[in-house]
């Protein structure tokens, strides 16, 4: 009797404890929503308060005192001036001209430039890759040294968001690293880098010559964009001998840039350096005689067309020569009686695409 | 002048506003496009502003609407880099001008002013 009265004194317990720590777990994870909520709340709030500050100043509206007051009282709390650098930066990304003055003047009036920094100087990479984005956003230059030194740190999110940093700072100058730099470049990287060069100094070319020799792939193709964005003329003939490269990516990104500086030699060395190309390299031959649309290539076309052994070159080459007015030539062909099935379907898919 | 602005950028939608309201225009706001398009049909606007790419509807099909509604009305078609096919397209539907982002309010300002000859 005892005993059963012990071990049922246990359960109820047990059974009390457990619900406790029920309750305990059910206001913990309310405690938790509400603060998540209130986090939500107060960062939308926030963003009101910090994008109608911007576009006051932007557009030079009457200074209201009782806004102003409220203004500074919200800039003590840390989260709220880290929101208000993040804002702004994305502010400056919409706005040009005296806009964007004014959205970098309020970066210096409310010193936003500290946060910055300590964030540029902690240990986690997303926080460095932000600090560099905002104190290069915001034109600080004396970051510059500090931000070069990242140039060599090992982590993709740091390393890259320096090189935009030191091109959006220096322009072509800030290019560089390209000279010792061994990683690959994505990309996404490459296309970044170049939207935010607009010049390329005239003694550039020892430069350049040096780029497209690296050993880095990735730095090469990046030079071949850069020339085909300037038209860079000067460099052919050393774009020509990267038809010889090993990677297959460098020849193809060769083709596109000599294509796109192209001269009257061109086509004749698309047409005798076709051979030798692997099939990704012939495809994009045949794609910049496309775009070249010079008679010169109407006989080779023929022959690729009637006697290469694979179909995606024939194909592309049928469409290549309905695009110099071939036609006539394709229906000839497929009208023949010795012509086989294949080729009678590839060229009417060709001239069905050019009536599309 | 009655002006709509058709832009789901808050910052951008508020800025311009306050630009054109201190200018003296009286001005319709719209965050999406189907929004838009409604208020053209409803309304006779002096001037309208919108983004390309827009929620429910872009401003491609914002520039199609006021063609099929024959509505005459100078349209400035606000772009973000990489967009220049569209903006393409923009002219061939009938916009008069284009401005990239980033742009200069200042500029927009100066560019109705000039359409507007006023």
């Amino acid at each position: 009797m005892n005993f059963h009265h012990i071990v049922l004194h246990e359960l109820i317990l047990a059974i009390i404890v457990v619900l406790i720590l029920v309750l305990l777990l059910i206001i913990t994870v309310l405690g938790y929503s509400f603060y998540s909520y209130r986090i939500l709340h107060n960062r939308h709030t926030w963003k009101q308060i910090i994008e109608y500050k911007i576009m006051e100043t932007i557009v030079g509206s009457d200074r209201n005192d009782e806004q102003d007051r409220e203004f500074s009282k919200h800039l003590k709390e840390p989260s709220f001036r880290l929101l208000f650098l993040e804002v702004l930066v994305d502010s400056g990304r919409k706005f040009s001209g005296a806009a964007k003055k004014a959205i970098n003047r309020l970066f210096y009036d409310f010193k936003l430039e500290d946060e910055a920094w300590r964030k540029l100087r902690q240990r986690k990479a997303y926080l460095v890759a932000g600090g560099i984005q905002e104190l290069a956003a915001m034109n600080v230059e004396a970051a510059i040294p500090e931000i070069k030194a990242k140039l060599d740190d090992d982590r993709a999110a740091v390393y890259q968001e320096a090189q935009y940093a030191m091109v959006s700072f220096q322009g072509y100058e800030g290019l560089e690293f390209l000279a010792h730099f061994d990683k690959p470049l994505s990309d996404w990287q490459q296309l970044r880098l170049l939207s935010s060069i607009h010049h390329i100094p005239e003694l550039s070319d020892v430069q350049v010559y040096s780029w497209l020799k690296s050993s880095n792939d990735s730095v090469v193709i990046f030079t071949l964009r850069l020339i085909r964005k300037f038209r860079l003329m000067t460099f052919y003939p050393a774009i020509y001998a990267l038809l010889d490269h090993l990677a297959t990516a460098v020849r193809v990104q060769a083709i596109r840039t000599m294509q796109a500086i192209e001269n009257s030699a061109t086509i004749g060395q698309f047409i005798t350096c076709f051979d030798q190309q692997p099939i990704e390299v012939q495809l994009e031959i045949l794609k910049s005689m496309k775009l070249a649309r010079s008679k010169e290539s109407e006989e080779f076309l023929k022959e690729q067309l009637l006697n290469h052994p694979k179909v995606s070159i024939k194909i592309l080459a049928a469409e290549v020569l309905v695009v110099l007015d071939g036609g006539q030539y394709l229906r000839e062909i497929s009208q023949k009686e010795d012509t086989y099935d294949e080729l009678i379907q590839i060229i009417k898919h060709a001239l069905q695409e050019k009536k599309c | 002048m009655l002006i709509l602005i058709a832009e789901d950028d808050e910052l951008i939608l508020r800025t311009v506003e306050h630009k054109l309201v201190k200018e003296g225009h009286e001005v319709v706001l719209t965050r999406n496009g189907q929004e838009a398009i409604e208020k053209i049909e409803e309304s006779d606007f002096d001037l309208i502003v919108t983004d390309i790419m827009m929620p429910f509807a872009s401003g491609i099909e914002i520039l199609s609407a006021i063609k099929r509604h024959g509505k005459k009305v100078p349209v400035i078609v606000l772009s973000s880099m990489g967009q220049e096919e569209v903006v393409v397209d923009a002219f061939d539907l009938g916009a008069s001008d284009f401005m990239v982002k980033p742009f200069s309010p200042n500029e927009l300002i100066l560019r109705i002013k000039r359409l507007t000859n006023r």
